[in-house]
Parts: C-alpha cells; structure tokens; sequence
C-alpha cells in the first residue's frame, strides 16, 4: 500500500505560512457607551517593521492592549499566526512568542539592569516552570546570556545598577532588552522613543533598525523621522479606523492621512 | 545579580540569636517571640516581598492551632503527625481563602483577607464541640519528642520545648530566605511592583502569588501549632482580627528590608505586650496608640534605626568610581 | 411559622438598611481615600455608645441620633487630618495600620468608659408600640429606623448628585491631582468625606440601638459585614452597597429562622458564592 495516498490531504502538502503573523479581524472595543475602535480590520505580515501612524486617541494603543489581551474585545476576532487568541489572558500571549514593552516605562525600578533582563530570560527558557528552591543567583548560564545582551546593547556598565538610577533613555532601552530577553518572534514597542531627547531617540532608532532582521516589529510611533527612515509599512488609524496603509512614500503623499493629521 | 548573603550564613545568624534568646530573658518569653517570629515571617513574605497586604493571617495560625490541639487532646498521634496535620490544615484553608482573593487586588484583596478571617472566627466561635468555643480549647498536651537514632524528648520542660522551637524557627527561616531569593521569590518582587509587566513577561502571576500565600498559611499555622502546645491551651482571640493587625505590626516595626525585620518586630511586640500589659489591663489600647506613633514617625521600623544609627558611627565606603 | 418568618423579614430589611447606610458611608470613604477604613466598625460603636450616653443624660432621642451623627464625624475628621492625610504620600500600608490602630484605640476607650457589659436602650415612647398587620406586628420603631435611613440616604444622595460640593467631591474621588488643578481644595473636601463617612456610621449605630443593643465587639462585626457588603455590591458602585446591604441583611434574619446559629456564617457564604458566580459584585463593572 503506498503510504503517501492514504494520509491525509493536509498532512500531504506543506502547511502555508500564515499571511499575517498578527490579524484583528472586525474588531470593536467600547468603554461603556464609548466607542474607541470600531469594525476595524488589520493585518501585519511577518519579517517587517510595521508602523502605527494617528493622532493622538486614534486608538492605537487600546489596538495593542487587544492584541497583547491587557483588554477584552467587545467583539470581533484576534489571530495570532492564525491561530484565535481573542480570549487568551496577556501571560499566554506571551507564552506564544509576544514580546511587548510600555509607552510608559515598566521596567522594575527597584531591580538592577541584570535581574531585569534575568527575569526575562528566565520565563523564556524555563517555561511554566518557576523553580521556588535554587537561589536565582545559581543559574550561571542565564546570567551570562542576560549579561551578554545587555553588553550587546551597549548597557553593560548598568549590569548591577538599579533602574531607577538611570536617564530615562536609558530605562527605555532596557526595556527594549527586557523585551528582547524573552525570545519574542513578535515585538509590540509602544512608543518607544515617547519622551526621549534628539540624540536618546537617534540611539533607540539605531537600535530598532539593528535587530529589525531578527523579528516581526509592530510599533506605535509618532517621530515621523523614526517612522518614515525604518519602517517596511506603515498603516494610519484615525478615530478608532484604518485609514490607510502602504510603504512610506505611499502614505507622504495619502491626502487621507494629510486631513486626519491637518485637518485639511 | 547581586550576590546575596548565603543561607547558611543567615540562617546563622538566626541560630545565634535562638541560642543567645533563653540567656538574655525568661525561656517562655524567648519561645513565644520565636513562634510569633515564625508568624511575623510568613506576613514578611506576603506583605514585604509580594505586596500582597492580608489582614487575615491569624486565620491559618488559629486553624494550626485548633487542628494540632485537637489532634494532640482528642488523639495519640505522635509530635510530629500533629505538627503536619496543623501545616497542612492551614495551608489548604489558606488555599481556599487564596484562590478567591488573590485574583482581586489590592483594596478588595484586604477586605477579603479580613472578611475570611472574621468568618472562620465566627466558625471557630460556633463550634464549641471541636473548638471550645468562646473558652478556648484546653488541655492541649505537649507529646515526646522521638527523635530516631537518639532517644526521646520530653517536651514539657520548658528548655526542651524551647529547643524545638528553635529549630523550627531557624528551619522556617532558612526555608523562607531561600524561596524569597529563588526565581519564585524574585517573580513575586516583580509582580509587587509591577504585575502587568509581570504577566506581559508570561508569568502566571495568580499562581505565583497563591503559592506564596499557601507557604505563608502553612508557616503561620506551624506557628499557632506551637502556640497552643506553649500554653497548652488555644485561646479564641489568637484567630481573631487583632492578631492578623498584629502579624502585618510586627513586620512594620521591625523594618521592612530585611528578612531579619519580622523577627526583630515579633521580639518587640512580646516585650511591649508583656510591658503594657503590666501597667494596665486596657493594654490594647497603648498598643493601638503604640501603632499609631509608629506608623507615624517611624516608617522604616526598627531596621531604619538601625540604618541611620550605622551611617553615622561607620565612615561612607570609597567608591568604585574614579573621582 | 409564616408569622416568624415575615416578622424576621421585617427585622431583616431594618437591619438591612443599618447595614446599607453603614456600608454606604465605607463606600464613600473608599471612594475618597483608595483605602478600606479599618476604623469605620469603631465609629459605629462610638455612634451607639455617644447615643446611649446621651440618652442616659435625658437627652431627646431625635438629638440623641444627632450627637451619633455628630460625634463620630468629628472623631473622623480627626482621624484624617491628623493621620491619614500625613501618610498619603506614601505606601497605603501605613494608612491601613494608622485606621487599624485608631481602631484599637476607640474600641478600649469604649470598654473604658462603659464596660464590657452590653447595653441597650428602649425606643423613645412616641416610637414605642406596632402596627398590627394581620399576619404579623409591625413595630413602629422599625418603620422608623427604615424611613431615617433611606432619608438620610436620600440626603446623602442629592447632596453627591446635585450639588456643587458633591461634584467637587465626585471629581475628588474619580481625578484627584486634576481636581487640585482645578483650584478645589482636595484635602478639605477628602477630610469632609471622611468626617460624613464616619457620621453615617455613627448614625447608623445610635439607630440599632434599640433594635440590638450595644457591645464590645458591636465594632468589628460590622466591619467585617460591612466589607462584605462591599464586597456583595461591587466595589466600583457606590450605590450598590444599598442594595447589598439590605440584601445581607434579610438574608442573615430570614435563615436566624432555619439555622440560628449559623445566620452570621450565611453572610460569608453569601459572599463566597458572589465571588464565585459573579465577582465584581452585583453592581461592580469587570
């Protein structure tokens, strides 16, 4: 009996790659009686640095809180390389390879830059489990793969520093790494650059642009010298809605995107 | 990471301070400031490292002490299956009364944590068959010791008693110094200043924080275990919602930073209860006016103290730094 | 039996009501302070005992209720100024231990200056008496303790809602820092808060007065059913404390009917479930 003709059809044929590494689909979020993003509907294909482009209360970052779960739909769907996740809670998310750092900065202040980025580390390659007997300073190896990123991102002198002792551009960059520490194939960055200074900025644009390769970048920005210079697509919301999507010429020359931001 | 004290050389240190205790005050005295020590540390874990605040905690030390009271009136079970039913009695109450509050936070987690512990009061209250009721649970007998290899103990002469305390007390201690540096222990430090990063890392942390109320249900119950064999009685108040303000005192006024704080602060509770009951039967009363001065002036407990009155007698350290 | 049962259910809606008007000034002060006042089961009992004082002194029983009132609210406004307002900036921890410690305190003054015996006082004599319903007796007093409660609620209410003051006092409790932005003087408003939470506790207390009598431990039992009523209503609601505290309270004097010694664990039983089925409380939002 030939084996191949009697499995299965999907089993035959190579699964596709999923055209979307992340997908809302008909999505709506509503607080109370107020209606934050309606019916929207946007994909991002992997391998790129997607940018998310609104004025201010375009509802980008309640559309990441759905995306990463921090908050229940009202309806419509979530996918996650295909997969629904509309009702998954934000630490399977996470679990599934959804890096996401604040616009607000969340790193640990009272923790040094290494214990940081270990915790980080640590869920990524431990899983479900957390040990409750070793002391964390025993797992050498982790410490040395922390330690070897954080020297990676030039923040090595800030091994042992509290976070709190830090410039703010420098607690951003950390979460970057804290991020990056949890072996995401997706990173959700919330205005990362969102209170830094001309040179902070250029530094944390470098930084993007470096370990672009390596994942599939959503990120909400609103530099648009940082948007334009390394973004592969740009996708434009206004008042809850997408209204525009496409490479960074394509949007400078979007008379949409003009009127939503001037008003014209 | 920063290299932190080893266990060894903590649970050291609590070893002198048990041995140096019996020499410096009464021996009963010294034992209850190691039971209440071991309670004090089981709220260290939840107050101090995992922000979680219950004001219930003398909920598992009273279920500890009615279960091994019970077993060692009622039964002729031997020390330690008595010790093991208490632990295990209080660590699933603690579960129970966990799994339903923690996925609240903050406010609504305090007023369930002293909602839980009021009604297991009035259960305890009710109960007059297993509990005794508003009188207590008497006649609570200390049993031998059996110690394998070597003999038996016998517990009711006060230094004996005291000695097995005291190595519960430092066994306790160094169990809880090593889970509070653990992975666990670092996860629950996160989460208290930060959960939803927390999550967004991918810890579960419900579950992390349940673990570590259960530990500390468990620990709080080997102390009421202890407890009711010290006075051979089990008095009703200790499950009520002075002592778990008690519990959440001693760690404030001992110093929130060390692990060393709840035990200092058990020590000076004792000594202040046995001062103010002294002078007056309304004790309570300048113990609550005690608490109120404290929080007040004195945030950083008796560890602030000790911090300030150090920086002043050691010169500052070189820094590492080129000037 | 039908006849025991209504006249508990009665019992339980007036009992109810102390619960809905104490749990609603605990509302209040949690709106205003982010912190559960560990003190709120004391300024009941203060409330009850100032009133049996009064009382005891020949006051009448309508200025009676007042000093309840009055006496607590001061106690409360105290309270803040002097301690929980000096803890704001720091961890809540502190303002929960100071509210603890204040709590010890009023309830050994208490025991200090009327004993540890329970008192009780009866009814003034135009409240004395009942109305005959046919299936069971309705006394006045109970009528009386029904329609003092809602009114004062009522009070309260149009006071939070429809008044200058009482939207300061919303704006307060929902944006602190911008309220202060906005010129109005937060601490004063937050220390007013306390001092009418603590009142209506208080009130609340010279109330049960003839209904239960006076205790030592009057002062953490309903602190305790007080969270739990929070905890039944929702904790975002501020009115749906009301509703949870009648509930509570029926439902602990209907099962003294079935299971008498049981009718207080019922309360928490009642209060797991919520937290089961429906864990933002009956009126919470998710």
């Amino acid at each position: 009996m030939n084996a191949a003709t009697s499995l299965p059809a999907s089993a035959r044929a190579p699964a596709a790659a999923p055209a979307y590494a992340y997908e809302a689909r008909n999505v709506t979020k509503k607080f109370g009686a107020n209606v934050v993003i309606e019916d929207l509907s946007i994909g991002f294909e992997p391998d790129m640095l997607h940018s998310i482009l609104g004025p201010n209360g375009a509802g980008k970052t309640t559309l990441f809180n759905l995306l990463t779960r921090d908050l229940p739909v009202s309806a419509g769907e979530i996918l996650l390389q295909d997969e629904r996740v509309t009702h998954l809670k934000p630490h399977q998310i996470a679990r599934r390879g959804v890096g996401r750092s604040y616009q607000i900065s969340s790193v640990y202040l009272e923790l040094s830059f290494l214990e940081n980025v270990w915790l980080a580390a640590y869920r990524a390659a431990h899983g479900t489990r957390v040990g409750w007997w070793r002391k964390a300073e025993t797992y050498a190896a982790l410490r040395e793969t922390s330690s070897r990123l954080l020297h990676e991102l030039g923040l090595g002198q800030y091994e042992h520093t509290p976070a709190a002792a830090v410039s703010y551009g420098d607690q951003r960059l950390l979460e970057i790494a804290v991020t990056l520490a949890t072996r995401p194939r997706i990173l959700l960055l919330d205005e990362p650059t969102a209170g830094l200074s001309q040179r902070e900025t250029e530094r944390v644009k470098a930084f993007i642009n470096m370990i672009k390769p390596r994942y599939t970048i959503i990120m909400i920005e609103h530099k648009m010298n940082v948007v334009m210079e390394i973004s592969d697509r740009i996708h434009v919301m206004n008042r809850g809605a997408l209204i525009a999507a496409g490479t960074a010429d394509e949007i400078g020359r979007n008379q949409a995107v003009h009127a939503a931001y001037f008003g014209l | 990471m920063k290299r932190t004290a080893s266990t060894y050389l903590m649970s050291g240190i609590a070893a002198v301070i048990a041995v140096a205790a019996p020499f410096c005050m009464p021996i009963n005295i010294a034992t209850e400031i190691l039971i209440y020590g071991i309670f004090a540390l089981a709220t260290y874990l939840l107050v101090s490292v995992a922000g979680l605040y219950s004001f219930g905690q003398a909920a598992f030390f009273g279920v500890g002490g009615y279960v091994a009271g019970y077993v060692f009136i009622h039964t002729d079970l031997p020390l330690w299956a008595g010790m093991v039913l208490a632990a295990l009695g209080s660590g699933a109450v603690a579960l129970l009364v966990g799994a339903m509050s923690i996925k609240r936070t903050g406010i609504y987690f305090m007023m369930l944590t002293f909602a839980f512990n009021q009604m297991i009061y009035y259960l305890a209250y009710s109960w007059h068959g297993v509990t005794g009721g508003e009188d207590g649970l008497g006649g609570i007998r200390r049993p031998d010791l059996a110690i394998p290899g070597v003999g038996t103990l016998d517990l009711s002469s006060h230094q004996n008693f005291y000695i097995f305390a005291a190595v519960l007390f430092v066994a306790i201690f160094a169990g809880l110094y090593q889970l509070m540096h653990s992975p666990l222990g670092l996860v629950l430090n996160a989460a208290r200043q930060n959960a939803r990063r927390t999550a967004s890392l991918g810890y579960s942390v419900h579950r992390a924080q349940l673990i570590a109320f259960v530990v500390a249900g468990a620990a709080s119950g080997v102390a009421g275990a202890l407890f009711a064999m010290l006075y051979r009685i089990m008095p009703i108040d200790a499950i009520s919602w002075t002592n778990s303000g008690t519990a959440v005192f001693m760690v404030i006024i001992g110093g929130m930073s060390s692990i060393f704080g709840p035990v200092i602060g058990a020590a000076l509770f004792i000594w202040l209860q046995g001062f103010f009951s002294l002078i007056w039967a309304r004790w309570p009363l300048l113990f609550g006016l005690f608490i109120i001065l404290v929080v007040l002036f004195l945030k950083g407990g008796a560890i602030e103290l000790f911090d300030r009155a150090r920086r002043l007698l050691r010169p500052r350290a070189p820094h590492r730094s080129a000037p | 039996m039908t006849s025991l049962l209504a006249a508990q259910l009665l019992n339980g809606l007036a009992i109810g009501m102390i619960y809905a008007l104490t749990a609603f000034g605990l509302s209040i002060i949690k709106g205003l302070l982010n912190v559960p006042n560990f003190a709120h089961g004391a300024f009941y009992a203060l409330g009850a005992y100032v009133c049996y004082g009064a009382l005891q002194s020949g006051v009448p029983f309508a200025l009676a209720l007042a000093i309840a009132f009055a006496v607590p609210a001061l106690a409360g406004a105290l309270v803040e100024k002097l301690g929980v307002a000096r803890l704001m900036r720091g961890p809540y921890l502190y303002q929960l231990l100071f509210l603890f410690g204040t709590a010890l305190v009023l309830e050994q003054l208490i025991i200090i200056i009327w004993g540890t015996m329970g008192l009780s006082a009866p009814a003034p004599e135009w409240l004395q008496g009942a109305f005959d319903l046919g299936f069971t007796y309705l006394p006045r007093y109970l009528v009386f303790n029904g329609a003092m409660a809602a009114l004062t609620i009522a009070v309260v209410w149009l006071l939070i809602e429809r008044t200058r003051l009482g939207s300061q006092i919303r704006a307060g409790i929902d944006k602190r820092e911008m309220a202060q932005c906005l010129g109005i003087d937060v601490s004063r408003l937050v220390t007013a808060g306390f001092a009418l939470g603590a009142g209506l506790a208080g009130l609340s207390g010279g109330l049960v007065l003839p209904l239960l009598g006076a205790n030592a431990t009057m002062g953490s039992e309903m602190l305790s059913i007080a969270f739990v009523v929070l905890v039944i209503g929702g904790l975002g609601s501020l009115y749906g404390a009301l509703a949870a505290g009648v509930l509570v309270g029926v439902i602990q004097s209907v099962s003294s009917v079935f299971v008498p010694s049981a009718s207080t664990v019922l309360i928490y039983v009642a209060m797991v479930l919520t937290l089961m089925v429906r864990p933002q409380g009956l009126f919470g939002e998710r």
